[in-house]
């Protein structure tokens, strides 16, 4: 097991916060230099969904959110590859890695925190 | 062999993310922290998150015949010396504010009670590489 920790959104980018403020606890955790994983699954792999504009609806678009991770150096991001072909997330993100979120891949993380 | 200093008791830290009245989340974390102390254990802090900071609004007024969860707590905090912060972006965002923050942002009154500060996610990650256990309460869905 790793010093990782795994942060889980599988909240829609759009009309719940929890997902946003998984991120923003993701990136203290990448500026702190404390090691640090994402994970989207369920319909939190919208996230990854080309073409997003917030501003359509008022609010910031928060794919450019995400793309700060890597600057902030969350080093690993992870999609599960079930919801992404099931809500048809094509063309994801290229730094997501498709996996399948089983136990042994939750066993590989410090702690999991979902919000 | 040589002793190593470890403490004999483990720290916790205490995360509430989840708002009074919507949801059990402060009420169990309660039980769970007054059961902690009573046996022993140490709470380093608890951080309140997202809706969490709900519990921290001097203004919850519940019904007399409910639990005022903000007094259990804040009666809670300063009996053990426990410290607790609220995240400043989830609580600027959601309408808490101590003295400072509704200056700054010249709003018209702060309502942060007593027994709580706001401070930044920096809590939340300390807690992390310093507590032997960090415990989440959330809302649910």
């Amino acid at each position: 097991m790793s010093a990782t920790q795994l942060i889980v959104i599988d909240t829609p980018p759009y009309g719940d916060w929890r997902g946003r403020e998984a991120l923003d606890m993701a990136l203290s955790l990448a500026a702190f230099d404390r090691p640090v994983a994402l994970l989207f699954r369920g319909e939190g792999v919208n996230w990854l969904r080309p073409g997003q504009e917030g501003s359509a609806i008022s609010q910031k678009t928060v794919s450019r959110n995400l793309g700060a991770a890597r600057m902030f150096g969350v080093a690993e991001v992870y999609a599960d590859s079930l919801a992404l072909e099931r809500f048809a997330v094509n063309g994801p993100d290229p730094e997501a890695e498709a996996v399948v979120p089983n136990a042994a891949f939750y066993g590989d993380f410090s702690q999991v925190v979902q919000l | 062999m040589s002793e190593t200093a470890v403490s004999a008791v483990p720290g916790y830290t205490i995360v509430i993310t989840g708002a009074p009245y919507v949801s059990q989340a402060p009420a169990t974390a309660f039980a769970f922290c007054r059961a902690l102390l009573d046996s022993g254990h140490v709470v380093d802090r608890v951080f309140l998150y997202g809706d969490g900071v709900a519990l921290a609004s001097a203004l919850n007024t519940p019904p007399s015949d409910e639990t005022n969860w903000t007094d259990r707590w804040q009666e809670l905090l300063v009996a053990n010396g426990i410290p607790a912060i609220a995240c400043i972006a989830s609580a600027l965002r959601r309408g808490l504010l101590n003295e400072q923050e509704a200056h700054r942002y010249e709003r018209v009154a702060a309502n942060l009670t007593g027994g709580f500060t706001i401070a930044g996610l920096g809590e939340w990650v300390e807690a992390v590489a310093t507590s032997d256990r960090v415990i989440y309460f959330h809302g649910g869905a």
